[in-house]
């Protein structure tokens, strides 16, 4: 029983990850239809965000900030040269748009800062574990599972508190009616984008105080993660992007734990065959919503 | 100033006329990259590529190889992808070139080496590790690096010499490298009278050990070390979430943790132990390279891949001088012949092998913060199991 609890805790940090990179692509995709792969390089924006501020001598609390706020600027900026002048392009344009951000922003991480990956240190006293009725909490994990509830419940005051959140779910379903309604249609999708930077750079934060460095390629991984999230959930739903994180957090941590050792190296085979199941049952993804709308 | 520039242009150009036709047809030996500047394999095929590029400058200022061969690199940046890999092997010999350059990993290097075999142009791996490489390919393929099965049969003799009965190996199924030496690893082991008490396995990138750490944890009878290959980023987050866990069982590992990542872990990583492909003890030919690489770069050698890439062209130069010719087969049969080169990173020897290099490997503890030798050299021919 202990071991099963253990697990749901290491599932719910996971998940939690998941949940927000998937939430980051929903909020762009929600409003202009567009599946940003350049979406995990803001993480790794955030990454080396974080190193050069530590380099500068900024104390480790104002980097975190710091680190999160390259990602957003770097979101804001990818919106404005890239996808602006794409903006109601055809689904395949902006799908072909993003690779190439994505591709190109590699590059430039690779030959202009480090091919190799980058140490950050990380306090030590972050590596240390919480007891709660004998169970191992890792501070990390810990302060993930934190910072995603903390970032859910922001997220939700947001868009159900304030004109540009108001408006931003209006978008989703219908941009023209919004525009009709005097919202400008750049500060809704610049908001989106820095929502979604926001969201990969706190992933990002995350995600690097785990592995201790950071690397030019480190974002292909989660974000294609994030990507199958999205895809469970329903493209586009933002409860169903959280829906989705969570169930592939826990479908990984507990196949990984419970799958006989002479079949763990088929783990993610079996993890996809869950996640085929479910499009099968609910093609357009757990929690889709009815039309898509786009600008 | 025009004019100035004017006249350095005919020069070149005449120097450039008047040299040409000479080096192109017998004296100058082109050696081709087809590595990765880019992509996953950069990081190791960058510092490799800059040691070799140290070793063809120091050759070439003394007239090159003995005097009267002096080295062109053509480099082809292969973004780590295997079939770009073997379309610029194929290019790079059809501009003639004399030795082939392959990136840090066997998949690529084996793409690279179906088309060098064929068209007999003897081929070196960065620093790819896998011992079945070159027999995957043929007699033209060669490896510089120490193999898998030879860094396992290290561990494995230290592993039962520090009295550790039992072991849990980690490995993933995602590359050659973090499969295979723990497997040999486990083998070795197992030969000399230790146990497996289990195996886990991850994914590549994945960096989430939660549900591992939690089965090492609830093992009875506990194991005495964990072995694994991992390497970034996938080693700091899996030691990370392990020692959190409460769980300090020794850690041994493998050369692709010897990073400045790996440091920066501090206490987490204090006692590991790991194979290294070289240890700059001071005084050592290696220590003594690192200085002239910082003299000359400004920069502090961060990884032993820059060594490994200088003894490559320090390879190379002993193979051209016993062939007396740059003719490829004649290369590959002197190469074949090799004999305890003297590298920085210690005695390289090819004669008896089937194409990866015997050299030695250092055992290096972490203490401190920083490097302690334990153990270097070739381990015996009897320990290392079959590839």
């Amino acid at each position: 029983m202990d071991m099963f609890l253990q697990q749901l805790v290491n599932a719910l940090s996971l998940g939690g990850t998941y949940a927000l990179l998937a939430l980051g692509l929903a909020v762009v995709f929600s409003i202009m239809g567009l599946i940003n792969f350049a979406h995990g390089e803001l993480m790794t924006a955030a990454g080396y965000g974080l190193i050069f501020s530590l380099l500068l001598g900024v104390p480790f609390a104002l980097a975190l900030p710091a680190a999160v706020v390259v990602a957003i600027l770097l979101a804001v900026l990818m919106e404005r040269v890239a996808f602006r002048s794409v903006r109601g392009a055809s689904g395949t344009t902006l799908l072909l748009t993003s690779f190439a951000v994505s591709a190109i922003i590699r590059v430039l991480f690779q030959n202009f800062i480090s091919a190799r990956p980058m140490a950050v240190r990380i306090p030590m006293a972050l590596s240390g574990t919480i007891e709660i009725a004998g169970l191992h909490l890792g501070i990390i994990q810990a302060i993930s599972i934190l910072v995603t509830i903390a970032m859910l419940v922001g997220l939700n005051l947001f868009l159900h508190r304030t004109v540009l959140g108001r408006a931003m779910r209006a978008a989703a379903e219908d941009f023209a009616i919004v525009r009709l309604m005097g919202i400008r249609a750049n500060a809704v999708v610049a908001t989106a984008f820095a929502i979604s930077g926001l969201l990969a750079g706190v992933a990002g934060v995350l995600w690097v105080a785990q592995r201790g460095s950071v690397d030019p390629l480190m974002g292909f991984l989660p974000v294609l993660k994030a990507f199958i999230a999205a895809i469970i959930g329903g493209l586009g739903s933002l409860s169903g992007a959280v829906a989705g994180g969570f169930l592939l957090g826990f479908t990984e941590v507990f196949l990984q734990a419970f799958l006989p050792e002479s079949l763990l190296s088929y783990r993610d085979a079996f993890a996809i065959i869950l996640v085929i199941a479910v499009l099968l049952y609910a093609p357009q993804g757990l929690l889709a919503r009815r039309t898509v709308v786009k600008l | 100033m025009k004019s100035k520039i004017k006249a350095l242009c005919i020069t070149t150009m005449l120097s450039g006329m008047a040299l040409s036709p000479l080096p192109a047809t017998a004296q100058e030996l082109l050696i081709g990259l087809a590595t990765a500047q880019t992509g996953n394999l950069a990081p190791y095929d960058q510092p490799s590529l800059k040691g070799l590029e140290m070793a063809v400058e120091e050759i070439n200022a003394t007239g090159g190889i003995a005097g009267k061969f002096p080295i062109k690199l053509i480099i082809k940046d292969t973004r780590s992808d295997a079939a770009q890999t073997a379309l610029a092997a194929q290019e790079l010999i059809d501009q003639g070139v004399n030795i082939m350059i392959t990136p840090c990993d066997a998949d690529p290097s084996i793409a690279a080496g179906q088309i060098t075999q064929a068209a007999q142009i003897p081929t070196f791996s960065f620093c790819a590790t896998t011992p079945t490489m070159p027999i995957a390919v043929g007699d033209y393929m060669f490896g510089n690096y120490p193999a898998d099965n030879v860094q396992a049969a290290v561990l494995a003799n230290h592993a039962i010499e520090q009295g550790y009965k039992r072991a849990y190996i980690l490995k993933s199924p995602d590359s050659a490298y973090t499969l295979k030496l723990p497997e040999y690893f486990a083998t070795s082991f197992k030969a000399k009278g230790g146990e497996i008490v289990g195996e886990g396995t991850f994914s590549m990138g994945q960096q989430d050990f939660g549900a591992e750490v939690t089965k090492i944890k609830a093992l009875n009878p506990a194991p005495d070390v964990i072995m694994t290959a991992a390497y970034e980023p996938d080693f700091p987050a899996f030691i990370r979430q392990l020692r959190s866990a409460g769980v300090d069982t020794p850690i041994l590992g493998s050369d692709g943790i010897d990073s400045p990542t790996t440091f920066g872990l501090g206490k987490l990583v204090e006692g590991v132990v790991f194979t290294a492909a070289g240890f700059a003890t001071e005084g050592s030919p290696l220590a003594k390279f690192n200085a002239k690489y910082k003299q000359r770069t400004g920069q502090e050698p961060d990884t032993n891949y820059i060594a490994n890439g200088y003894d490559l062209g320090k390879v190379i130069e002993a193979a051209v001088t016993k062939a007396d010719g740059i003719e490829p087969t004649a290369i590959r049969n002197a190469i074949a012949s090799l004999e305890k080169v003297p590298g920085v990173t210690g005695p390289i020897t090819y004669v008896g092998t089937q194409g990866m290099p015997l050299r030695s490997v250092a055992l290096v503890r972490i203490k401190d913060g920083g490097r302690e030798l334990v153990s270097q050299g070739v381990p015996a021919a009897a320990d290392v199991p079959a590839p």
